[in-house]
């Protein structure tokens, strides 16, 4: 960001703020996702020194992903439902002040990158207590049900959650273009054994270990707000457990982080309604297929000269893996 | 006809540079890109010893009855549409080639997902 986009940054905070003697003390490029730029933001408010975050679109924006203004107010959403959240602050959707729309938060402390949290087993009170109180953290964000006027751009809930991510997956393979048999194989499977619906929640979309800041204290904020959507809350419960986001750590069954058991204890303890286990393989399955089909589009990217990129490459080559996984986990539907 | 060393013993001793002297002298940042570098080739090392894949090419033709080139294609529609579905006459056949398809994709870019790890 240049010297004028960062001094008209300054003056609009200031306005946002109500205070014009806001400065700005340093500003940085955090390591961010594919989808969004997030800056660390030092900023002195009201003579006190003040830690934020302001995130942005990067260059190349999915489509599949909310805009900044539809983050902001999921993050709301979130923040009045209970759920541990960077503070949202301020929401500007004039792209003359740095080029794109951003928001303002505050700033989360601790760790997210998920290969130090699933071997740090003293995070947020050991291995059973972070499992429980991530648990209890989803319970919340499902705790938020349609109809909502301001969530309304996410659009009428699917009548049927289970059949609408079959649908979306081979949507998403027929805009790829290419033929992956043992994905259809696995979308195949899901399609036979659907369960029934049941009444839509706000999904996460993304819950998982990496998107999640844990410290020392327990969970420190819920991130990537994104993909979130209503659905059935087992959609949630499973891209967290399915073995593709234990980040090797496969013997801890919740994220690489803990136990099951504790997350699911933790969910039902604050929801008060159970986990329905056997809807559990279903959405087990449905997380591998789907992050194959997003590794995918990744590799996609790279390859059609888009955004060439080392990392987009390798995410690709993610997809045998969870093709091979995916095959077995059919059998056992 | 070429001069040796080949370009697999080239890229395995490249790999070796970025790993042992490249990647300790890097800030941390850098490493992780020295580490995916690594990964790369060493994916680039399996997929040239790779064997087999010939022969199952031949074999989804022949399963599917379409031309090697439109295959794969045919082999995901008929996957989609249910003529592999369990109870079908076809089903057993498609899931060994389906296994055998994947093993060989897995064995070139996650060698460890076969091993249960």
């Amino acid at each position: 960001m240049d010297e004028a986009a960062r001094a008209r940054l300054r003056d609009w905070l200031a306005q946002a703020a109500g205070d014009p003697a806001l400065g700005i003390t340093e500003m940085a490029i955090l390591s961010g996702g594919a989808i969004q730029q997030n800056w660390a933001l030092d900023v002195t408010l009201r003579g006190a020194p003040a830690r934020l975050v302001l995130r942005t679109d990067a260059p190349a924006v999915l489509a599949v992903s909310h805009p900044r203004a539809a983050e902001f107010a999921l993050l709301r959403a979130a923040e009045a439902a209970g759920v541990t959240v960077p503070r949202p602050l301020f929401l500007c959707e004039d792209p003359g002040v740095t080029g794109r729309p951003f928001f303002v938060m505050a700033r989360a402390e601790g760790i997210a990158a998920a290969h130090r949290v699933v071997r740090d087993a003293t995070l947020g009170g050991g291995r059973e207590a972070l499992a429980a109180a991530l648990g209890r953290e989803l319970a919340r964000v499902h705790r938020i049900r349609p109809p909502r006027h301001d969530l309304r751009f996410l659009g009428e809930p699917p009548e049927d959650a289970a059949r609408a991510m079959v649908a979306q997956l081979r949507a998403r393979l027929d805009e790829g273009g290419v033929p992956r048999p043992a994905i259809e194989w696995g979308l195949r499977a899901l399609e036979r054994a659907a369960p029934p619906p049941v009444a839509p929640v706000l999904c996460h979309n993304d819950f998982r270990t990496g998107n999640v800041m844990v410290s020392a204290r327990g969970v420190e904020a819920v991130l990537d707000w994104e993909f979130a959507g209503w659905g059935d809350p087992h959609q949630d419960l499973g891209w967290f457990c399915a073995k593709c986001w234990r980040f090797g750590n496969v013997a801890q069954e919740a994220g690489g982080i803990g136990p099951r058991q504790a997350f699911y204890a933790g969910y039902e303890a604050e929801a008060g309604t159970a986990v329905d286990r056997a809807r559990m393989p279903w959405w087990e399955l449905a997380a591998t297929l789907r992050w194959a089909v997003i590794a995918a589009d990744q590799a996609a990217r790279h390859l059609s000269g888009q955004e060439r990129s080392l990392e987009l490459a390798l995410t690709g080559h993610i997809v045998p893996e969870l093709e091979w996984d995916a095959i077995a986990m059919a059998e056992g539907l | 006809m070429l001069e040796r060393p080949d370009g697999a013993d080239l890229l395995a001793t490249a790999r070796e540079v970025v790993l042992q002297e490249i990647l300790p002298a890097l800030p941390e940042p850098a490493r992780i890109q020295a580490r995916m570098v690594a990964a790369a080739i060493a994916l680039a090392l399996r997929e040239r010893e790779a064997e087999g894949e010939a022969a199952l090419r031949a074999e989804l033709a022949a399963l599917t009855g379409a031309g090697e080139a439109q295959a794969q294609a045919a082999f995901a529609a008929a996957i989609r549409a249910g003529r592999f579905d369990p109870g079908t006459e076809g089903h057993g056949a498609a899931l060994d080639l389906l296994r055998r398809m994947a093993r060989l994709r897995a064995a070139v870019s996650a060698p460890r997902a076969l091993s249960g790890g």
